[in-house]
């Protein structure tokens, strides 16, 4: 009872703004993990666990374009925020071929293999990307070079970094483009693989297609999540570093609660968990010392665990899904 | 499938980049881990000789004539002197401890060069922890044994230096920790632990008392947020500690409140809301990022610094580093890269300059030169004594005081704690305008990091302070 006056006392306009841009950005950022988790899954009934170390190589992928080779500043002349736009979705594309070659070499032959079995080898490939990727970088963080660093504007009182803009932008840009390709015929052809395989087979629906696209665009929803998870004010200020790795594993709950196999769920779920997480955060830092430090990481399994109690396939998920 | 050629061939590229940016940290590293020899026939040691009288010969100069009877058992043998380092090579702090490594190995390469020690050339054998404590203990195993090493110029981690303690004592082996934890000089703790420099503990009542009556304008309202562990709370009991002695009001106490893979709006919003005008940090650089970047963002302004490592000046490459420039402070035990004119700095510097010109600077290099300072010098006195047995190695540490030729204030290691243990620590401005992320040892440069004080500061608190224990103990 005692958290109700503390969050009160808290309470102010601008403190709320803060909040609610952070929440939002969060949120965002969450939802863009949930929707790559969404989309392999949909495709191949695997939950993807290398997915943290997919968005790790998407930031030094960017870092590499942007930062060494200057591409397309070379080249192009123009504003930095252009070519650093360009950049980005060099490096989103660039992790897309890279999850095309996983895709192929290490989930392909495992087509009618138990689930079970391309989890696991997921979770391997999440270890072996980590790691070549630290060799690669000779284990040195590097800059991403983002246009507008930690800038921040004001509304009334409240300073909102910008970043926390670029990542809500980046998420509507990403689910309406999803949006529209799920309604394209490969997008067609992905939902009803999705929905029975044998049958989107006998239909005459490549599957084998259908899995290296899923694996190209959730590998490339992993790198734009894990460039904006590295920007100022989060984690690391601007670069990449190996911490970014464990980052879309904070997004699991907000992918169980949307539930796994839907888009909307992904949305969904990755606000409401980022939602919760920066608001108990905020507005119930007070009571730390009674919650524990740390508390603000428990409270998303605790709505994740609420959330299936009452919907034990997620909010928006279908209840033929089998879960992994 | 032409598209999906194209495909391959772009990321074939850059698995090929990737390869050579690999094999180049190895070629870089490669120098550090020695093959295992035979072990060294042990010579009985011939009490009613007189130990060699030489003095230890100066640092520049060749070694002098070989004393007439040097006894040894482990790690040494007629031309070697076996020399041991538990590096994290590959785990979370390896991007700092890859650079202190590197700085070892230049050192022990010119103390080769110039003769070695009494004659013998030292073996610089260097092993990868991981940062993991049971890696740790298995590589301690290697190093311990029979044809193992004589001395361990580093042990790197806290809890990876605890677990080996005991261990230590038992096979008779000294080692210098790459950690501050004020435990270190407990003989209760492991009496053959050496430890560099002064401690998390005192490095925190040194800056908060220099920050609080230097740079923060008025009444200080200190904030202290740290780690949970050894690191962090040594960290934050020694700001706390400085607090109660000078009656600075701690408006928020965060010690062990972050939580590294949280977010973390809980700490940033007790911090924002204390109203603290300086904070205290003992966390990893990219948590300090975090931290700072956070309260910045809600438009929060204070006097920042924290223990080492907390900051890294590669954080200046970082859209942080104008905040970095007018808020924070560097707190260190030692000097950071090219600052201070002092003679290690230019001797490290030359020397750096010469065996790794393409390096890119970096304040780490002086922890490691510093580290195989102490090695050499404790080693140097051991064989000037004629014994380096590893039992004769640690009477010479505990006789022994490290000349760091201003790099680091003078360590000493025998007798009363109170007398020798080091308390100084320095303070640095940082000045993101000096710093060049793309600058190499060849040309000096610098990291950012100014010197304020012009040297050493020690805070009246620290100097009063009667050690009897670490500041921080875990229950």
């Amino acid at each position: 009872m005692t958290a109700i006056p503390v969050l009160l006392a808290a309470s102010s306009v601008d403190t709320f703004i803060q909040t609610l841009f952070k929440a939002l950005a969060l949120g965002s950022l969450y939802s863009i993990l949930a929707l790559g988790f969404v989309l392999i899954f949909k495709a191949t009934q695997t939950v993807n666990f290398s997915h943290g170390a997919l968005a790790l190589a998407g930031t030094w992928f960017l870092s590499m374009i942007f930062m060494d080779w200057d591409i397309p500043g070379r080249w192009l002349p123009g504003p930095n925020w252009l070519h650093w736009g360009i950049a980005l979705l060099l490096a989103m594309l660039v992790t897309a071929v890279f999850g095309l070659i996983i895709e192929r070499l290490t989930i392909r032959p495992m087509i009618g293999e138990p689930v079970f079995s391309m989890a696991v080898i997921t979770l391997g490939l999440e270890v072996m990307i980590r790691v070549i990727a630290d060799d690669a970088v000779m284990l040195t963080p590097r800059t991403l070079g983002i246009p507008w660093g930690s800038d921040t504007f004001k509304i009334g009182g409240a300073s909102v970094a910008w970043s926390y803009i670029a990542a809500v932008v980046m998420a509507a840009f990403v689910f309406f483009v999803i949006w529209r390709f799920l309604r394209t015929r490969t997008g067609v052809a992905m939902q009803a693989t999705a929905f029975d395989q044998e049958a989107a087979l006998a239909q005459g629906i490549n599957v084998g297609m259908v899995f290296a696209i899923a694996w190209a665009a959730g590998s490339a929803l992993a790198a734009a999540a894990g460039i904006f998870a590295s920007m100022s004010p989060w984690a690391a200020a601007g670069v990449a570093s190996r911490e970014g790795a464990f980052f879309a594993f904070r997004a699991l709950p907000a992918v169980i609660v949307g539930g796994l196999d839907s888009v909307p769920g992904a949305l969904a779920g990755g606000m409401l968990i980022g939602f919760v997480e920066i608001f108990a955060g905020q507005y119930l830092s007070g009571q730390a010392g009674i919650l524990g430090y740390g508390y603000q990481q428990v409270i998303p399994y605790v709505v994740m665990l609420i959330a299936l109690l009452i919907k034990p396939y997620g909010l928006f998920g279908t209840e033929e899904v089998r879960r992994v | 499938m032409k598209h999906v050629s194209k495909l391959l061939a772009l990321l074939l590229a850059f698995t090929v980049v990737a390869a050579a940016c690999s094999s180049d940290e190895d070629s870089s590293s490669s120098s550090a881990p020695a093959e295992t020899e035979a072990p060294a026939e042990t010579e009985a040691p011939a009490e009613e000789e007189a130990p060699a009288e030489e003095e230890a010969p100066a640092e520049e100069e060749p070694a002098e004539e070989e004393p007439a009877e040097i006894i040894y058992d482990y790690g040494v043998d007629e031309d070697t002197i076996r020399v041991g380092a538990i590096a994290d090579l590959s785990g979370p702090f390896a991007p700092l401890v890859v650079q202190i490594i590197a700085a070892q190995t230049a050192y022990w390469d010119r103390v080769n060069a110039n003769g070695g020690i009494a004659g013998k050339q030292i073996d610089f054998w260097v092993e990868d922890n991981a940062y993991d404590v049971p890696t740790h203990l298995e590589r301690y195993e290697e190093m311990s044994a029979d044809d193992g090493v004589v001395f361990l110029s580093q042990s790197t981690g806290s809890p990876h230096t605890a677990a080996i303690a005991e261990a230590l004592v038992e096979d008779g082996l000294g080692a210098i920790p790459l950690s501050w934890y004020s435990g270190w000089p407990d003989p209760e703790f492991g009496e053959n632990v050496f430890e560099s420099y002064t401690n998390y503990c005192y490095e925190s009542i040194n800056a908060v008392d220099y920050l609080a009556n230097n740079v923060v304008e008025g009444d200080a309202k200190l904030a202290v947020l740290s780690y949970p562990g050894e690191y962090g709370q040594d960290g934050a009991a020694g700001a706390k500690i400085a607090a109660e002695a000078l009656g600075i009001e701690v408006v928020y106490d965060g010690e062990a409140a972050v939580i590294p893979g949280a977010d973390q709006t809980p700490v940033i919003t007790g911090l924002v809301e204390s109203g603290a005008n300086l904070v205290w940090v003992t966390t990893a650089p990219s948590l300090l990022a975090e931290l700072m970047g956070g309260a910045a963002a809600t438009g929060f302004e204070a006097v920042w610094s924290g223990n080492s490592p907390t900051y890294n000046y590669m954080l200046l490459a970082t859209a942080l580093a104008p905040i970095l420039d007018s808020s924070f402070y560097q707190s260190t035990y030692n000097l950071t890269w090219n600052a201070g004119d002092v003679p290690g700095m230019t001797d490290m510097v030359a020397t750096l300059q010469e065996a790794i010109p393409d390096d890119p600077v970096s304040d780490a290099y002086t922890i490691g030169w510093t580290e195989a300072m102490a090695a050499h010098q404790i080693l140097e006195a051991a064989a000037a004594s004629g014994d380096l047995t590893r039992a004769g190695v640690i009477a010479a540490a505990n006789a022994t005081t490290v000349d760091y030729m201003g790099l680091a204030p003078n360590q000493g290691y025998g007798g009363e704690i109170n007398d020798y243990i080091v308390r100084e620590s320095y303070i640095f401005d940082i000045q993101a305008d000096l710093f060049d992320a793309a600058a190499t040892i060849s040309g000096g440069g610098s990291t950012g990091s100014v010197l304020m004080n012009g040297g050493p500061y020690v805070s009246d608190v620290t100097a009063a302070h009667v050690y009897e224990g670490a500041c921080f103990v875990a229950e």
